[in-house]
């Protein structure tokens, strides 16, 4: 270190000798018991890092799983894209990702991902079916599209597997279905077909969700509805299909059939609130926003089913030693029924509704997973009131919702055409 | 004539000392140069660190594959292609015979967009700066109605966007007013999420750009002038077609390249003005960003930076800011 003048490299070599050997003897010091009285400092884990969309990634959620495993987790929220995005391109940046089982078209062939081992998932038997044979109950429709059953089952490699075996692709979470929102009073009927999406009584009033993987995918539930088109598989659909499609929608944009497209929750809430918008493609949450500001809000059931979507939970492929196990304990947290109980106050649902149900009081239980009138007032995840005495949730009880899912959030092989027509849509 | 006014020249740049070119001079200028070369330094490295690397990485990464498995370091023209070729193109048998692409079409009515919104922003802007600078004999009130100009700029750009629905929507202000009026017996929509609120939002968010470059050139036409040109019997038309308009051209020029950049850029307002109805250059930038399709986003990005450049080359074409200023 006191090297002045010599060469560069010789100057750099010695620098760096000298601070391993520094750095040896101060190791070296710590395990001799030389440096006490902060145990914790030197036994506390490194914290973990997770990434995912504002759904999962909450203070409350981070700071609570924080408490009980015992170690930091750093969540970062990001937007879809940019999660996609760091998901795929980045898996050094993180530990975990709160994902979305529609990514692992891309995620499962670009082995971003490690295969999670059931046996270390302490709950595994206590995920329901929805992922695992893709049915709920008996008897249930497994829906078109990236369904959660099709994209969860791996080899130790995280290579697709036909069937059921020991890893899987990433622990199920979150999830809910969503459909068509409306004002009954600017509608004058209930709305029980994806088909009036498109009818000409609401011409103007109506908006779309400015997602083209998604958006796409409802215009398709009512194009279908109005019996246009019969698609092989909305959820994957062919160039042809796309073609289709964007055709009506260009026409029906040209006839001035669109208000306006969202993109965000708020701006959905808004354009119910503010009457812009009899009927629209709708999250379910937003539903409740809205009906919180005082308009009149349902939630469709359609005939044809709903669209469904599943937050999953993920842990890199460069994950491995001290941290693997944290990321497992991360994983387990999420199972346990705390969060469960969290996210059904935001009006999802968690892949173990028997731990859920352990934290939720009976009234809440009854209310958002079987569908029943609210007891009394019940609170929002944060404790401020959210739905009042008598309330019903709109699209019936957990099992009822999930019957019939008529497609799932998807990333189809022709995204990137299905995303230059929707540019296409959008110009015209 | 020309000499004089070049010597005693004060204006707001004014002319530059020249060096006599003797030896002592030359020391000192070497000096300078160092001195300069110290105060341009954090500049440049700031400019460097985030202006040209992350330029430099926007088009190498336009060159790079995506696949299914991420990125791929390569060097592709494919997204060019992508950007430019489209299905039945100068092919004389295709409906689409002079089609062009649709990103070249969604640049096309970006730039559109952007020069109705220039032309008029400069119709209502104009008149703005030359009653604050030419009207205004105080200077504290020329300060504080320029001042009050500003005052959108106090709260944020989305607030100012998202305020024109309690004004222009379907029960907004004016629609109440209408109905009231009884002069529509159903709301009218065509004001909110259409072209003609957007582009009056976008006039309204922007107009303040061009209002003050206008506005300080103006100032700085010296009021003698004025006056000898009206002793020598020159109409008001005159004095504005031969000094003013002249003179204040720069100010014109810098006011239009800001708001020619801002609104070329522009995707926000698109979406909460116009509902998302169109597209512009950014949202298709987005777009593409948004499924990780980043070497194409990347080649947007320079398609877009390349219109903005020819923009700019061609206001300075028109008005040399240099010579003028």
């Amino acid at each position: 270190m006191t090297v002045k003048n010599g060469n560069s490299k010789s100057g750099g070599a010695s620098l760096r000798m000298s601070r391993r050997r520094f750095m040896g003897t101060a190791a070296t010091v710590a395990a001799a018991g030389g440096i006490t009285g902060f145990p914790n400092i030197v036994q506390a884990a490194d914290p973990i890092r997770t990434i995912g969309l504002g759904v999962s990634i909450i203070n409350e959620i981070q700071g609570k799983a924080a408490k009980d495993v015992g170690f930091k987790i750093r969540g970062q929220a990001l937007g879809y894209g940019a999660l996609f995005g760091k998901t795929l391109n980045q898996n050094d940046q993180y530990e975990v990702s709160e994902c979305y089982f529609d990514m692992f078209d891309v995620m499962i062939p670009s082995g971003v991902f490690q295969a999670i081992d059931t046996h270390r998932i302490k709950d595994w038997d206590k995920v329901s079916n929805l992922t695992k044979t893709g049915m709920l109950t008996p008897g249930s429709s497994v829906g078109q599209g990236d369904a959660p059953v099709r994209q969860i089952w791996v080899d130790k490699d995280g290579k697709r597997t036909d069937g059921p075996s020991r890893y899987i692709s990433a622990v199920p979470g979150w999830h809910n279905a969503d459909s068509l929102g409306y004002n009954p009073e600017d509608t004058g009927r209930p709305i029980e077909s994806w088909a009036e999406l498109f009818s000409s009584d609401f011409r103007g009033r109506v908006a779309l969700l400015n997602v083209p993987q998604i958006g796409a995918m409802d215009a398709a539930m009512g194009v279908e509805a109005l019996g246009l088109i019969k698609f092989g598989d909305k959820g994957n659909m062919t160039r042809k299909e796309i073609d289709f499609l964007v055709d009506f929608l260009i026409k029906k944009k040209k006839e001035g059939h669109f208000r306006a497209f969202w993109e965000t929750f708020g701006q959905s809430v808004n354009l119910m609130v503010s009457g812009e918008v009899a009927l629209q493609s709708m999250w379910s949450p937003a539903v409740t926003a809205v009906k919180a500001e005082g308009v009149p809000c349902i939630y469709a059931s359609p005939k044809e089913g709903m669209r469904g979507w599943h937050g999953a939970l993920a842990i890199s492929k460069k994950v491995t030693g001290k941290k693997l196990d944290q990321a497992y304990e991360y994983l387990n947290w999420w199972l346990d029924g705390w969060a469960g109980a969290f996210v059904a106050r935001q009006g999802y649902y968690m892949s173990t509704p028997a731990n859920t149900k352990k934290h939720l009081p009976a009234d809440e239980w009854d209310f958002w997973y079987e569908g029943k009138a609210a007891a009394k007032e019940l609170p929002d995840p944060f404790g401020s009131p959210l739905v009042n005495k008598g309330e019903v949730r709109d699209g019936g009880s957990y099992e009822q919702r999930f019957k019939k899912i008529a497609v799932w959030n998807s990333v189809m092989s022709e995204n990137d055409y299905l995303v230059k027509r929707w540019t296409e849509f959008l110009t015209a | 004539m020309s000499n004089a006014s070049e010597h005693h020249h004060t204006g707001l740049i004014g002319s530059q000392p020249r060096p006599d070119g003797s030896a002592r001079s030359k020391i000192s200028y070497a000096e300078e140069g160092f001195a300069t070369a110290w105060l341009i330094a954090p500049a440049s490295l700031w400019l460097i660190l985030f202006l040209v690397i992350p330029l430099v990485s926007i088009v190498v990464f336009s060159f790079w594959e995506n696949t299914p498995q991420g990125l791929n370091p390569a060097f592709s023209l494919e997204f060019y292609g992508e950007y430019f070729y489209t299905k039945g193109f100068f092919d004389p048998d295709s409906d689409r015979f002079l089609l062009p692409s649709v990103f070249i079409r969604t640049l096309g009515s970006t730039v559109y967009f952007t020069l109705v919104t220039m032309l008029l922003c400069l119709i209502v802007g104009y008149p703005i700066a030359y009653f604050l600078a030419m009207q205004v004999q105080a200077f504290k009130w020329q300060l504080a109605l320029f001042l009050l100009c500003m005052v959108p700029f106090w709260t944020s750009y989305l607030i100012r966007a998202v305020a024109w629905l309690p004004m222009l929507g379907r029960r907004g202000l004016i629609n109440q007013a209408l109905l009231g009026m009884g002069i529509v017996d159903k709301p009218v929509s065509f004001l909110f999420y259409s072209e003609f609120g957007y582009t009056m939002a976008l006039v309204q968010i922007y107009v303040v750009l061009g209002i003050g470059p206008i506005f300080f050139s103006l100032a700085k036409i010296n009021k003698d002038i004025l006056e000898a040109a009206t002793d020598m019997g020159a109409t008001p038309f005159q004095i504005f077609r031969e000094i003013i308009g002249p003179m204040s051209l720069p100010g014109v020029a810098i006011g239009m390249i800001f708001i020619f950049v801002m609104i070329m850029g522009e995707f926000a307002t698109a979406v909460v003005v116009y509902g998302g109805k169109t597209s512009t250059a950014g949202t298709v930038i987005l777009n593409y960003y948004g499924i990780a399709n980043y070497p194409f986003a990347a080649v947007n990005a320079l398609m877009l930076m390349l219109a903005m450049v020819i923009g700019i080359i061609v206001i300075l074409r028109v008005v040399d800011i240099r010579k003028e200023l």
